[in-house]
């Protein structure tokens, strides 16, 4: 049987050790040399639409379907209806701007 | 208080043994410990379930790769020697962990895949030493030896020794009472008789005490 033995505490101490953002960013490149790669999921990234439930939601699916046969059938890419889209838009602003026009829901005064 | 780091890449090295091990080991020579579980599959966590940790040794469970660096500088600064504990796989808990670390120690089965895959801990060792400009001790232990050395045992350790790596001495032998710590809990004082307790007692007491005596004299030298 060995001797048991007893803790010094006052002999154990922490070393000077770094930890600000500069260290942490070189701990990481040096485990990255090393092949140490960040291998947790990422907590806080975009989160779905809660219109469409979608990541990287743009429209509804089925606008999306509607949209994409569209352009199909003429021939242009999904690009082109949406600045037809676009301009239309910017024209009915316009409209609703004019003084007692009223927009394309509300008959003028 | 200092912190050990118990790294390597390698699954099933032994790692969350030698961190349980030693950290109750310190906490019977009169230490206050904190085992660091950051090992997602939470083994030191399962062993607190087992029964309540011995006095002295508290438990933080789930620390993860933003929360590691904080973790170890709060329970350093509570007067606690820190031992952590890491997922066997190559990830940035590894290399963030290390960079706290007062002593990493490499677990190490006597096979020459765990002692390839192993040298990488050291590896990341030297790189993180070189890119923070401090010494960061280290050494590696080997577990699950048997009483008579096997002639590859004894080539891989050769080797280390001849490569300037610090073999920490005595090793932990593959023992019934190591693997029952996480059937029952507790330490090896409490735990009930497995295969030969009295030699597994005085093994695990000489590896602390290993250990101990490197923390104390990297402080003498520092």
């Amino acid at each position: 049987m060995s001797e048991p033995f007893r803790i010094d505490a006052g002999a154990l101490r922490a070393r000077p050790k770094a930890a600000g953002e500069a260290e942490l960013r070189a701990a990481d490149r040096a485990g990255e040399a090393q092949g140490f790669l960040a291998r947790e999921p990422r907590r806080g990234g975009r989160r779905p639409s809660p219109r469409t439930g979608q990541v990287h939601a743009k429209v509804l699916p089925h606008v999306r379907d509607e949209i994409l046969e569209e352009a199909a059938r003429r021939g242009v890419t999904q690009g082109v209806l949406i600045e037809e889209a676009w301009a239309l838009y910017l024209a009915r602003q316009e409209q609703e701007r004019r003084p007692g026009a009223g927009g394309p829901d509300r008959p003028g005064s | 208080m200092p912190t050990i780091v118990i790294a390597s890449p390698k699954g099933g090295a032994g790692k969350s043994t030698a961190a349980v091990v030693l950290g109750t080991e310190l906490a019977r020579a009169g230490a206050r410990v904190t085992l660091m579980d950051c090992d997602p599959n939470g083994s030191l966590t399962l062993w607190a379930e087992r029964a309540a940790p011995p006095g002295g040794v508290t438990l933080r469970s789930g620390v993860s790769e933003g929360e590691v660096v904080r973790a170890i500088r709060s329970a350093e600064a509570d007067g606690a020697v820190v031992v952590v504990d890491l997922e066997g796989v190559a990830s940035r808990l590894v290399s963030r962990a290390i960079s706290q670390a007062d002593l990493v120690i490499t677990p190490m089965r006597a096979t020459t895949l765990d002692a390839t895959i192993g040298v990488r801990a050291l590896q990341l060792v030297a790189e993180e030493e070189e890119a923070l400009g401090r010494r960061i001790a280290h050494a590696v232990v080997f577990t699950m030896t048997r009483a008579i050395r096997s002639k590859q045992h004894q080539g891989i350790e050769r080797s280390l020794r001849e490569q300037g790596v610090d073999v920490i001495a005595p090793g932990l032998m593959e023992r019934a009472a190591y693997s029952a710590l996480f059937e029952f809990g507790g330490d090896l004082a409490t735990l009930p008789p497995q295969g030969n307790m009295e030699a597994a007692r005085d093994e695990a007491a000489r590896f602390a005490r290993a250990v101990y005596d490197r923390l104390v004299a990297r402080e003498a030298a520092a």
